[in-house]
């Protein structure tokens, strides 16, 4: 028992590492600033390491991960939303984060505009490459509905992109 | 044509700036989850190179009455009007490197009859913020020699309350060093009677600390149930596992007044709940202190 969990343990170790990279991406897309994505990051990694016993099947690891990492990101922007922490305000001026260098492309901007539930997609299949299954996987809805949400998305960043050329 | 722009933003994606501090946070996050996993009481903190830094305001601060020559003359020039009590920057030290940035503010008080008080806290000020900037140049030389790393700190204050009676001052020190930090300390002047106010001297009795600590508690459990997303070392039923809770508030927590007269507890980043939760402020309704307030002179 001990050496199986001592196992699992190694194993969401290295993936960690292995994939920072990928999750720090995926939280940067949320919450666009540095300090935010890196504390996203780590409160991830510390989720899966300390509730590990909530990984029922090995075989999931990789969707099990992607879904902390996403509910740690949404979670992260509903509380930004209603902070009632004073302080952060006056010191959020203060960001040494990286500048949104591509802010003015129209098609980044549709992106973003993307409501989160479907942006959310969007960055996992094409950016992330995960398939479909593992997307609806991570975010606990059904295939179809993933399906639909994708072409959905498409439609949006489509027509807004005509609208955009036309002008 | 969908593909293109699809390609276009996967690469603006892929080239997300990674930050070099991002190995050494999931490093310390591993070990913290895994410690936390075997001992089920290790708080979650990420140690920053800077750490030392952020000791800054944790250490005693032995604070002369008499302020230097130096120091005085400075405040001499600045033109007094007749008792009305202000805070003002008083000297401001900055470093706007490349790797390594620095903008510290330091407050003076002005204008308090009790000028010994006025002299000690702007003493204190002074040093605390000298002390800072000093540490900052220090690990900033170090720094040097090596190829990476970014270090960053950002200290200043504000005027939390400032009625005829109250003035609460709270300075903080934002460091950035592998990761965040931020350290808010609060003095609140009576400045009719010219003394600082204490948490211990608004009480009767030592039972204040519990007293507040469980009405926070409650606070934080209503706060956790009405949204997932709030986080608090505290248990919220019998059930749930635990990592280090919030026990109890320190003697001398740090607080500030309202200007309705509100007495407000606050904690720093990591004191209560993870990193994320930045700075966590309660305000400890009045009824629920009314029998241990020495007086409702300043709490109502």
């Amino acid at each position: 028992m001990l050496l199986k969990n001592k196992y699992l343990e190694e194993q969401i170790a290295e993936y960690a590492v292995k994939h920072k990279e990928n999750f720090y991406r995926l939280a940067y897309s949320y919450v666009k600033n540095a300090d935010d994505a890196l504390d996203i990051v780590q409160e991830s990694v510390y989720k899966a390491i300390s509730s590990m016993d909530s990984l029922k099947n090995p075989d999931y690891l990789k969707t099990w991960f992607y879904r902390i990492v996403v509910n740690t990101s949404l979670d992260f922007l509903r509380r930004q939303k209603r902070n009632v922490a004073v302080g952060e305000e006056i010191l959020g001026s203060f960001d040494f984060g990286a500048v949104d260098s591509y802010g003015d492309f129209d098609l980044q901007r549709a992106l973003d505009n993307l409501p989160e539930k479907y942006r959310t997609i969007v960055v996992l299949r094409y950016f992330e490459d995960l398939k479909i299954d593992e997307i609806a996987e991570i975010l606990n809805e059904n295939v179809n509905t993933v399906k639909t949400r994708l072409y959905k998305s498409l439609e949006i960043l489509r027509v807004k992109l005509s609208e955009c050329e036309e002008v | 044509m969908k593909d293109k722009n699809l390609d276009f933003l996967k690469k603006q994606y892929l080239h997300t700036p990674i930050p070099e501090e991002l190995d050494s946070v999931v490093k310390k996050a591993l070990k913290d989850g895994s410690e936390h996993r075997m001992k089920r009481n290790k708080l979650i903190k990420r140690t920053s190179v800077a750490a030392v830094l952020i000791v800054v305001f944790a250490g005693v601060l032995t604070v002369g009455i008499n302020s230097s020559p130096a120091f005085a003359s400075a405040l001499e020039k600045v033109p007094i009007v007749g008792g009305i009590v202000k805070v003002l920057t008083f000297k401001e030290y900055t470093v706007n490197e490349d790797r390594f940035k620095a903008d510290i503010k330091v407050p003076a008080i002005e204008g308090l009859e009790n000028k010994e008080l006025q002299n000690s806290l702007n003493e204190k000020y002074l040093a605390e913020n000298k002390k800072l900037y000093e540490e900052f140049m220090a690990e900033m030389e170090n720094m040097k020699k090596e190829e990476g790393g970014y270090l960053g700190v950002d200290s200043g204050y504000v005027v939390k309350t400032d009625t005829d009676r109250i003035l609460s001052i709270g300075r903080y020190v934002l460091t950035v060093a592998g990761s965040s930090s931020t350290v808010f300390k609060y003095d609140t002047v009576d400045k009719k009677e010219g003394i600082l106010i204490t948490l211990p001297s608004l009480f009767k009795d030592n039972s204040y600390i519990e007293i507040i600590s469980e009405n926070i508690k409650d606070q934080m459990r209503e706060r956790m149930k009405a949204d997932d997303g709030f986080i608090y070392w505290v248990d919220v039923d019998e059930n749930e596992e635990f990592i280090e809770p919030f026990d109890k508030i320190s003697p001398n927590q740090n607080f500030y007044i309202t200007e309705e007269g509100k007495l407000v507890i606050s904690f720093d980043k990591y004191e209560v709940g993870p990193g994320y939760m930045g700075i966590q402020e309660f305000e400890i309704p009045t009824e629920v202190i009314a029998d241990i307030l020495v007086s409702n002179e300043y709490i109502r």
